[in-house]
């Protein structure tokens, strides 16, 4: 191993830390926020939010415990009132229309309770009558769909006093998308529920993507990758990074190599290209691994192969730009901030 | 999008309500509904019939030698004084939990992330609990009464003065109901609210006599000596329209103060 080869993530922070706009990102916003900020007390629970989010878009919102997640969500559907800064939901003000908001959003607490009299049928038809005056007959269809939708069909006349915590996190998936709404804000949607059920759970909301926009918070980094189009990372009330998942994991100017055979000439003309930034390796059993960051992406497309297999005593067994898993940028970033 | 959704889009028909009214009709299903599709509606009857029928019969057996028109009067003014001070009492104690219990178990905040104003929250269980306690603790006691007098008692009650008495036991049921709930608005805690409601009836058992009358009457204590002098037609030494009308008052009060109170709670 070199001096310095330790394999690490390099993520461009600069590049994700306070992004706000992609193309397209700003005309058609569902949720959009300015400067928005919660006090309680002496303690800031959330500091001057500025976030932006498309139609039809899932956008992952991501942070540890305590960074201020719920109480964002909270701030835009009106269950709370900022102490300064400005939100608006299709355009309507969080804090004087609220009810307007409430009117076309499903909204999944962290931990949701309900009426424990009530059975799950009960519940959602509850929650309907909030939204339609219709028939008896349309609200049932509505509720039988819904109950379908999250697996609890079986479990529709039980008293919800029963529920396991995965059942009542699926019986809250179900009211909150029961008046089909235009946008979903879920607080933690896949965190009580088994892997068969968070399966289903994301399945539900790329199934929901046509109709709905979806606002999410959520600790499960895999999930976020899979289904977000968008991602929001908040620390300590702070926003850290706002970027397209895309982006966000884009590896930028990095490439990862796997070589066979000496490398180290290969490595020395790299170190020499006016191109080239940084080159570490580590070696193990399939050969060796080298990360080269370049400063200019197009010389590195172009070059950066040609550059290598001019050594014969070289073979190439893999090549690509770096792609960032999620955990990596969202540790960085967290860390990186706290440091 | 399936034939049946397509169909249910046509016969749902999104809610109309503005204002505070948003949500007031589904808040009051669900109130009503906790009264009377529940045992809550039977075992309050029962609490208040043992309680108000079965002291004032017993008083109805038990003449002593009383005159007829004697007898009659003490069992109408042992049912509403003990009316007046027992559901007070009761209704603190059942309705403390009400919003509290609703805070603490996160149904509230459930309910407010829907189309529902916190008015709507607030006034549903005003008049549902209004009407369930008015039903079961005046309304069903009182034709018991009624009929138990008229089987038992050597002369009728006068049931056009009964029925101005009933009345102004309403006031008192509303009154607590209201005192109740707007202390829940105010109040995290059970204890505060079950303190306060309950002190200030037990203040009312104990010191009415010692307090100044103007202290006196501007507190429901005086709602039973008022719904017993109308009962059996003997004015009281007091004004009695002065604690009705300041007891209305101050249900309109609490009530808008509680109103206020939970418009500005944060969840």
């Amino acid at each position: 191993m070199e001096s310095g080869a330790t394999e690490s993530a390099i993520i461009d922070i600069e590049a994700v830390a306070g992004t706000t706009s992609s193309p397209g990102y700003r005309a058609q916003d569902v949720i959009s926020a300015t400067g928005l900020t919660k006090k309680f007390g002496p303690i800031e629970a959330l500091s001057g939010l500025d976030l932006s989010v498309p139609h039809n878009s899932i956008v992952g919102f991501l942070g540890p415990n305590g960074a201020g997640k719920t109480t964002a969500l909270k701030l835009l559907i009106g269950l709370s009132r900022p102490t300064s800064g400005h939100a608006t939901v299709f355009g309507l003000d969080a804090v004087r229309e609220s009810n307007a908001i409430r009117a076309r959003v499903g909204y999944l607490a962290q931990d949701p309770r309900f009426y424990t009299h009530l059975t799950a049928r009960e519940t959602l038809e509850f929650t309907a009558r909030f939204f339609f005056l219709g028939s008896k007959a349309a609200i049932r269809r509505r509720i039988d769909e819904t109950l379908e939708l999250v697996g609890l069909a079986d479990k529709a006349d039980r008293p919800t006093k029963g529920f396991s915590g995965g059942e009542r996190q699926r019986l809250g998936i179900a009211q909150a998308q029961v008046n089909h709404p235009d946008l979903l804000v879920l607080d933690e949607p896949a965190a009580a529920l088994d892997p068969l059920g968070r399966r289903d759970v994301l399945t539900v909301m790329e199934r929901l993507r046509e109709h709905t926009t979806i606002f999410y918070s959520t600790h499960i980094l895999d999930d976020v990758q899979r289904v977000s189009d968008h991602v929001v990372i908040l620390n300590r009330g702070r926003k850290v990074a706002d970027a397209p998942t895309s982006q966000l994991l884009d590896g930028g100017c990095t490439y990862d190599l796997t070589v066979r055979g000496d490398a180290g000439s290969a490595k020395a003309r790299l170190r020499g290209q006016p191109w080239v930034s940084e080159v570490s390796s580590t070696v193990n059993d399939g050969g060796e691994h080298i990360t080269v960051t370049v400063t200019d992406q197009e010389a590195g497309d172009a070059l950066l192969l040609r550059t290598i297999l001019q050594d014969d005593s070289v073979a190439v067994t893999k090549f690509g730009r770096k792609h960032h898993n999620l955990e990596e940028v969202f540790l960085q970033l967290v860390e990186g901030q706290q440091a | 999008m399936t034939a049946a959704t397509r169909t249910d889009s046509v016969e749902l028909i999104p809610a109309t309500s503005h204002g505070w009214t948003i949500g007031l009709a589904n808040l009051l299903r669900k109130e009503f509904g906790q009264w009377w599709t529940t045992k809550l509606w039977w075992i309050q009857t029962l609490i208040w019939l043992i309680i108000l029928n079965g002291v004032t019969t017993v008083i109805m057996l038990d003449s002593s030698g009383m005159a007829p028109e004697e007898l009659v009067n003490e069992a109408v003014q042992t049912f509403f004084l003990v009316g007046a001070t027992a559901i007070g009492i009761g209704i603190v104690l059942t309705l403390q939990g009400a919003i509290v219990g609703e805070r603490e178990l996160g149904t509230a905040a459930w309910v407010m992330s829907k189309p529902a104003s916190r008015t709507s929250f607030v006034v549903s269980k005003l008049i549902a609990h209004f009407t369930g306690f008015a039903a079961t603790a005046i309304v069903i006691p009182s034709a018991v009464f009624l009929v138990t007098a008229a089987m038992i008692l050597p002369q009728p009650v006068q049931y056009g003065p009964f029925a101005t008495a009933m009345a102004v036991m309403g006031l008192d049921v509303l009154f607590f109901v209201t005192l109740t709930l707007a202390l829940g608005c105010l109040f995290k805690g059970r204890g505060p609210i079950a303190g306060i409601g309950i002190g200030l009836i037990l203040v009312g058992q104990f010191f009415k006599g010692m307090l100044p009358e103007p202290v006196v009457l501007a507190t429901p204590w005086l709602l039973g000596d008022v719904a017993a002098s109308f009962a059996i037609q003997q004015p009281p030494e007091f004004n009695r329209l002065v604690p009705v009308i300041v007891v209305a008052m101050e249900v309109l009060l609490l009530g808008l103060v509680g109103i206020w109170r939970f418009n500005r709670e944060e969840f």
